[in-house]
């Protein structure tokens, strides 16, 4: 399946009723972790969005309160999980595949929640992914890795679902246990552990949703993200800041900065395409927007790849909320697969918003949201854009502003040696990449 | 009659405080009496950040020394470091006054003084003045007075440093009630310990690694020609660690030390390492390759700034006699030999003599002994120095601040 096609597919589904129908959102919850998941989701109810639940385990398929229930791999498993094994949970929905694809008839978004490692989880997710992809939505990805100790072999077979869901959504988030732990202190339970992943995939969720489904001074819809994702296969930088009170507005860039999705080792810090989300209440002013974009385009990509949103909400009075979502053309070397279809028109969409292809390419599109997009170009800027999408495997750019980046030293003054700042590693100076 | 003087040592470190008593029996020998440590705090990058904390541990120290001397310290003599510590090369010149050209002691305070007396920024204040040598005629010469030649030259290497930073080291020493005898910096007290009569004369360069700053001093003919500050250490490699690897800095600490090594080696590449050991919830494999690169690159750069600021003294033909290198950081696996590459010279390990006791014979005690050390010699130049108006070499510092 060519990423035009569901492109252009999903977006002539928008493009027929603009104005009274938002966009169809349906969240699935692949296996036992990933049908929690959603089952907390439900707890706050977000407008004209359907959940739903695939899971192999009859039992924990019935407990769960969500309406939309699919029943996988009965012929393989007689109802029983797939006991861990991802080979049992691959053939059950590929069994069931037509049920599955039923699921996804008229959505314009997929989101897949799993907890990757298990049976279920780590077979079937991959497939719902490509029935929801071919089905014509967008898919995007919150998966959970397991904790170390869970075993390698859990671990292995979640580092391979994880490729294969690459290969088939428009973006995979990956939340790795082990770090979201070291957002809890010493003394957090084993449920506390668990939990944190739900809680990560539940902000995450949402805060997409509210970029949808709530109009903004600056809008970001369907057709915004369906740009920033078309091209499958990269890597998705996913971020999320959130703060209140005095200050917000840099204490929220704090916490988007130490958000541990961020810090993924194996991730590029400059995404190619970058799509930045603020909600806040109606004191949010202009020049705290502008002070949240520098920051992010600073940190993530260059300023004329970003594409900016901001949504009021009066209930949010004094308190903000940073969702930032990027895309790379990167294959990690880590997931060293087949060289992806690129399409090269596709790779530089931003910068050539005037150039003659995407008129022709993207009719709709542009009635439906340029107008609506904000994108500044700065000249002065563009030679600090590295030309290294020709390449295939481009050099880990570590953008550091130095401030963030000397960890037990930052209250410190500066240890300057011939201009660098010696607190900040060496490696981060260098751009060195260090896999973990 | 015999006289004795209890005076301390006190190094207010990075990651601890070391005291140490020591008693000077008739300003000859020398016995320690007591010591103690005290995990630092408030100290980073060998300069203090948190006045209170670091006065409270240092506190601590002295007191833990004290008692187990049993005695109360007379004086203090402190170590100092910090990247604000600065040294440079002046020579003083004078002719000889007298009409048959012997050198009297008046001319040799006049080129002393001469020598010492170069003017500092307003809030900068000397620490020390180590002579190089006299030079009577141009000619190396020993002790000059009665000598006969026309013209005295005398060079010193001259350490100043930040005045403020220096004030709060003496004022957590006064805070204790104890007035600080003379300061002393790092590196020279540790080169004093580590570095064989041997090496001193052919020319040796010391290095302290320590946690927060990597001190040089660089000798030669015997005595310190330059000293300096790195201001990068052990902690810098714990941050890269905690920054690099995404875990917390007591797991960073942790991990340096168990698996730390200066170099990456062929077989690191596969090797996993657990992050915390005890495969709990939230334990994790870490590459040990990362861990060790992200070490490897620091230490290379730190060995790569430390070759810009030695400079000329950094030489192959400068230092016959190596590198030694102390301080906590030396004890990584490895670091002699990424030291010798990096700086091109011979490089060995250093220990403490051997008649330190043996819960004293660790790197780490070097500084403190080195202290004692010179307090023991600095007794003795009182006793032969020439007629000068001050005393030892530093009084100026401690008049300065009227203790």
């Amino acid at each position: 399946m060519s990423d035009s096609e569901n492109f252009s597919k999903s977006d002539t589904m928008f493009s027929g009723d603009l104005e009274g129908e938002s966009t169809r959102i349906k969240i699935v919850g692949v296996g036992g972790a990933g049908t929690n998941a959603v089952d907390r989701l439900q707890l706050d109810s977000t407008a004209g969005v359907r959940l739903a639940a695939i899971n192999t385990d009859a039992q924990a398929l019935n407990s769960s309160p969500i309406q939309e229930k699919l029943m996988i791999g009965r012929a393989i498993t007689r109802g029983l999980s797939a006991g861990g094994e991802s080979d049992l949970g691959r053939k059950a929905a590929e069994g069931d595949s037509d049920a599955i694809a039923g699921l996804f008839q008229g959505v314009d978004l997929v989101f897949i929640l799993a907890g990757l490692g298990g049976g279920t989880g780590s077979g079937a997710a991959p497939i719902v992914a490509r029935q929801a992809s071919d089905a014509g939505a967008l898919v995007i990805a919150f998966v959970t890795l397991p904790f170390t100790i869970e075993g390698a072999q859990r671990h292995q077979q979640a580092q391979d679902a994880l490729g294969d869901l690459r290969k088939t959504c428009d973006a995979v988030i990956p939340l790795p246990n082990d770090l979201l732990m070291e957002m809890l202190n010493d003394d957090a339970t084993v449920l506390d552990a668990f939990a944190q992943a739900d809680i990560w995939i539940d902000r995450g969720v949402r805060s997409i949703c509210t970029m949808l489904s709530q109009t903004g001074l600056i809008n970001l819809d369907f057709a915004t993200l369906s740009k920033a994702f078309c091209n499958q296969g990269g890597k998705t930088l996913f971020g999320l800041g959130h703060a209140e009170g005095e200050g917000y507005v840099k204490k929220a860039l704090e916490d988007l900065k130490s958000c541990p999705l961020l810090n993924l080792p194996e991730y590029t810090r400059k995404a190619d395409r970058l799509l930045v989300n603020i909600v806040g209440g109606t004191d949010l002013s202009i020049r705290q927007v502008n002070e949240i974009m520098s920051a992010v385009t600073e940190q993530f990509g260059s300023r004329e790849n970003t594409i900016l949103g901001a949504v009021i909400d009066e209930s949010r009075q004094n308190s903000v909320d940073i969702c930032v979502l990027g895309t790379t053309d990167v294959n990690g070397a880590r997931y060293a697969r087949k060289p992806l279809r690129k399409k090269p028109e596709h790779e530089l969409p931003p910068l050539a918003l005037e150039s003659a292809d995407e008129d022709a390419d993207e009719p709709v599109l542009k009635t439906a949201s340029a107008n609506q997009m904000v994108r500044t170009v700065h000249r002065s800027k563009l030679k600090k854009q590295k030309d290294d999408r020709d390449t295939d495997f481009q050099e880990e750019f570590l953008f550091v502003s130095d401030e963030e980046q000397r960890g037990y030293f930052e209250k410190t003054e500066r240890n300057v040696f011939e201009g660098v700042d010696l607190d900040v590693p060496t490696f981060l100076r260098r751009g060195v990449r260090i896999a973990v | 009659m015999s006289q004795s003087k209890i005076i301390g040592a006190v190094e207010i470190g990075t990651t601890k405080v070391v005291a140490l008593i020591g008693e000077i029996v008739n300003g000859r020998s020398l016995n320690l009496i007591g010591m103690a440590e005290c995990s630092s705090a408030g100290v980073k990058k060998g300069q203090i950040v948190d006045f209170r904390a670091a006065s409270n541990a240092a506190h601590a120290a002295i007191l833990g020394a004290e008692k187990s001397a049993g005695v109360q310290i007379e004086a203090v003599y402190l170590a100092q470091t910090g990247s604000h510590l600065e040294g440079f090369s002046h020579t003083g010149a004078v002719n000889v006054a007298a009409s048959d050209n012997s050198i009297s002691a008046a001319d040799i305070h006049r080129v002393t003084s001469d020598a010492k007396g170069k003017e500092l920024p307003p809030d900068r204040v000397y620490i020390h003045h180590i002579k190089h040598r006299f030079l009577v005629d141009g000619k190396p010469v020993e002790k000059p007075l009665g000598q006969q030649g026309k013209k005295l030259e005398v060079s010193y290497w001259s350490v100043h440093g930040d005045e403020s930073n220096i004030r709060d080291h003496i004022h957590i020493i006064n805070g204790f009630g104890l007035s600080v005898e003379d300061m002393i910096l790092s590196s020279i007290a540790t080169a004093c310990m580590v570095t064989s009569e041997d090496e001193k004369r052919r020319g040796a360069l010391v290095l302290d690694m320590g946690a927060g700053t990597t001190d040089w001093a660089v000798y030669r003919d015997g005595v310190i020609v330059g000293t300096g500050v790195v201001p990068v250490g052990g902690d810098h490699l714990t941050n890269d660690l905690a920054l690099g690897l995404r875990v917390n800095r007591k797991y960073a600490e942790k991990l340096k030390i168990q698996f730390g090594k200066a170099s990456v080696e062929k077989d690191d590449k596969g090797e996993k390492v657990w992050m915390v050991g005890d495969q709990m919830i939230g334990d994790r494999y870490l590459s040990r390759h990362s861990l060790v690169h992200v070490m490897q690159l620091r230490l290379e750069e730190l060995f790569q700034v430390l070759k810009t600021q030695l400079g000329e003294f950094g030489t192959a033909e400068a230092l016959p006699g190596g590198i030694i290198l102390s301080g906590g950081a030396s004890q990584l696996p490895g670091m002699c030999e990424l030291a010798s590459k990096e700086l091109g010279l011979p490089v060995r390990l250093g220990a403490n003599p051997q008649w330190v006791r043996d819960d004293l014979r660790a790197v780490e005690y070097s500084t403190a002994l080195g202290l004692m050390h010179y307090a023991l010699t600095g007794q003795h130049q009182e006793e032969f120095s020439l007629p000068r108006p001050e005393k030892g070499l530093m009084r100026k510092v401690s008049k300065l601040f009227s203790l």
